[in-house]
């Protein structure tokens, strides 16, 4: 061992033993700290040195610094300033025991050593010792830059939250609003969104729409294009108009195959909107519909964040970043989350806003209507006037044009052949013809015939006519019995009119029976017509009542004025049929029509 | 020859159809009202009336009931303005209806047909 090495080891193990003795506070110390002693060589060296550079702490006792700082030369001095008395701060370089370099802080500090025994002052090497504290800039930097970050996703999400409320922007403005602050660069840098919400009929989760590019080539060009775009959001949303829009095709197809049925509960999405917190989606895992979602993305690792509002989550924003395959922050669920409940005030919003418009226009449109038809109704009501003014007016003339046109005719008749008066009389009887048929036509106009007809199917008018009486014929102790025939055979009648005759017939076999008895309804096919009849177990009717039992006003009851067989009479001739009216030969009477059928024409 | 009663409250109306049916051979008289048409009806005995329906007081509806009540074997022409009157169940009672024209052939047809029916009813 040559006397230099000699003296080295010798040294080392004073080092040492100084060290043990005074230091050993130091040595565990997590923060990185080294103490040098006078001649340069470290002295201590706290656990954290060693874990900053990758090795033991206790193997750099001994060292001189230049083993440690790169390039050597940047420490020749700093032991001396310590040891000047005064603090000194400076950036230097370390190196890792890897041989990565490390940016370092270092401050100086001169610092007193004790040894076990000697009072201070004994010694005058002991003062000229001198505290290195080392901190690593790099995660300074990062951390910087976190908080960096965090204040311009801040400050998006202030300018966001101004435009999504401020600005009367529409349900699909907002939603692309919202998209473009998830994926832009100045943004949450996710690499897609997809948005969700709960349909109209509020039974599914239903993907609305979605941004991003479909392969690495498109992301770089178009993050490239937005990363020069300034912060502003709506600049940003005039870029996504530019440059994204066309390449979106890709995601916006995902988003249509979204769709979870609200019922699936466990379903991750559902979930996430029932526990209304922000969820990161990494590795294996057994919560229901996560594999359904990684094959919609054809993605591992996703976010869900719960579009939340004081009313419910109305559905749930899907953002991953399956392009650059960067793992999802916590930072960036915590902006999602915040950014998620942003968006779903500002779409619930736009929402209640257009709802509201769609109310004004119904109303709108309803008062329209109103005053559309305030103007038919009075214009109705003045062609009403006139109809009624007119319809007297034409009753009025029509006595005095008979007056006028008969008389003509009389005169004209009375007049010799070859009188000139002759063709007088001739033309006022005809004009007199012609303002008869002006008056006819206004009348016929202004009055519409009301008594049309119509197709009814004969059992159904029968059956429900007699329906009515059901009631009334249990409280007179008469049983109803009913037996149609006619097999859905419709015919065109006047409904009301064979309503009234069956009514006429049931009355009077009613009346004919006081005591109770039966009435039996049937109706049947004869000989070209349907045969209805009303049977009743009554008295029957005496003979010579029979032949006048169809002719007016006459009655064998005391009540009434007879009219109504004479009415049924004249209905059944106006429809073409006849009516009849017989005794049973055991007893009780039967009214009777026929109504005939339409006549087979081979031609039509 | 047969005796006809008109009864409407149209003077002129009233000598045109008297005009015309006696000129057809008809024996007329006339009543100015329903109350007098009633009384000529029971007191004269017309073989057929011709009934105006609307008139000031009873109207020819309601005298047509009260006609057959008394006698429902003569025959009864509702003679009227309106084309609506066969909505009311009640003038179907009557054996014929004519709407008023200047052309009085039509009332003069109907008379003769329900005067010859009842005339071959009789014998």
């Amino acid at each position: 061992m040559s006397p230099d090495k000699e003296s080295e080891v010798n040294n080392r193990g004073f080092l040492r033993r100084r060290a043990d003795l005074a230091t050993a506070g130091f040595e565990a110390a997590e923060s990185p700290m080294l103490v040098i002693g006078p001649d340069g060589e470290i002295a201590v060296a706290s656990k954290g040195v060693g874990i900053m550079l990758g090795m033991d702490n206790r193997d750099l006792v001994g060292l001189s610094l230049e083993h440690l700082f790169v390039p050597a030369s940047s420490v020749a001095h700093c032991g001396e300033e310590g040891h000047c008395g005064s603090s000194v701060l400076r950036q230097l370089q370390v190196r890792h025991a890897k041989g990565d370099i490390i940016p370092v802080e270092v401050q100086c500090s001169p610092f007193v050593a004790h040894y076990e025994g000697v009072e201070p002052g004994e010694d005058p090497q002991r003062n000229n010792h001198c505290l290195m504290l080392l901190a690593d800039i790099r995660k300074r930097d990062h951390e910087d830059q976190m908080r960096a970050a965090r204040l311009a996703k801040l400050s998006l999400l202030n300018q966001v939250s101004e435009a999504l409320y401020g600005a009367n922007l529409s349900l699909d403005q907002i939603l692309e609003a919202v998209l473009i602050c998830m994926t832009a660069g100045q943004g949450l840098r996710f690499n897609r969104a997809f948005l969700l919400l709960i349909n109209e009929t509020g039974d599914h989760l239903q993907g609305e729409i979605a941004i991003g590019p479909s392969n690495a080539e498109e992301a770089s060009r178009i993050w490239k294009d937005l990363a020069d775009q300034p912060g502003d959001l709506f600049e940003m949303m005039t870029s996504y108009d530019q440059s994204i829009k066309q390449t979106d095709v890709a995601v916006n197809e995902i988003v249509n195959h979204m769709s979870v049925p609200m019922e699936d509960q466990d379903h991750i999405l559902i979930r996430v909107m029932a526990d209304r917190h922000v969820l990161r989606v990494i590795g294996a895992t057994t919560i229901p519909g996560v594999e359904t979602v990684r094959r919609w993305l054809g993605c591992e690792e996703f976010a869900v964040a719960p579009l939340t509002t004081r009313a419910g989550s109305i559905g749930v924003i899907v953002a991953d970043n399956a392009i650059s395959g960067t793992e999802i922050s916590d930072l960036d669920l915590e902006f999602l989350q915040m950014f998620a409940n942003q968006s779903a005030g500002a779409i619930e919003n736009s929402r209640l806003y257009s709802e509201l418009e769609q109310r004004l226009i119904d109303l709108r449109k309803a008062h329209q209507k109103q005053k559309d038809n305030q103007v038919t109704l009075m214009r109705m009501e003045r062609l009403s006037v006139m109809g009624e003014t007119s319809a007297i007016v034409a009753h009025e003339l029509r006595n005095p044009l008979v007056a006028i046109g008969g008389f003509a005719r009389t005169l004209m008749r009375n007049l010799e052949e070859g009188d000139p008066n002759r063709q007088y009389a001739d033309i006022i009887s005809s004009e007199v013809a012609r303002m008869e048929t002006i008056i006819h036509d206004l009348l016929d106009f202004i009055r519409p015939k009301k008594r049309l007809r119509k197709e009814v199917v004969i059992d159904r008018i029968v059956g429900e006519t007699a329906d009515k009486f059901q009631e009334e014929l249990n409280d007179k102790g008469i049983r109803l019995e009913m037996n149609l025939q006619t097999n859905g055979i419709a015919l065109a009648v006047h409904p009301g009119e064979i309503q009234q005759i069956l009514q006429n017939y049931i009355i009077n076999a009613m009346q004919a029976q006081p005591d109770g008895g039966r009435i039996e309804v049937c109706s049947l096919l004869v000989d070209g017509g349907v045969k209805v009849e009303v049977r009743d177990d009554g008295p029957g009717f005496a003979k010579e009542v029979g032949d006048k039992l169809y002719s007016p006003f006459f009655s064998t009851k005391t009540t009434g004025s007879g009219l109504g067989l004479t009415i049924c009479a004249q209905i059944i001739k106006s429809h073409g049929g006849v009516t009849g009216a017989e005794n049973q030969p055991d007893g009780g009477a039967v009214f009777s029509f026929i109504l005939p059928l339409p006549r087979n024409d081979p031609g039509t | 020859m047969s005796k006809v009663l008109i009864v409407d409250d149209e003077p002129h109306l009233r000598l045109l159809y008297e005009t015309e049916l006696r000129r057809a051979g008809f024996e007329t008289m006339t009543a100015c009202n329903a109350a007098q048409g009633l009384e000529f009806v029971e007191t004269m005995k017309p073989d057929l009336v011709i009934l105006d329906i609307r008139m000031a007081g009873m109207d020819g509806i309601e005298a047509l009931q009260r006609i057959l009540e008394r006698d429902n074997s003569v025959p009864v022409v509702l003679n009227t303005a309106y084309s609506s009157y066969k909505d009311n169940y009640l003038t179907w009672a009557a054996d014929a209806y004519v709407t008023k024209s200047s052309d009085v052939s039509e009332l003069l047809d109907t008379v003769k047909g329900l005067v010859e029916t009842r005339a071959a009813a009789r014998n």
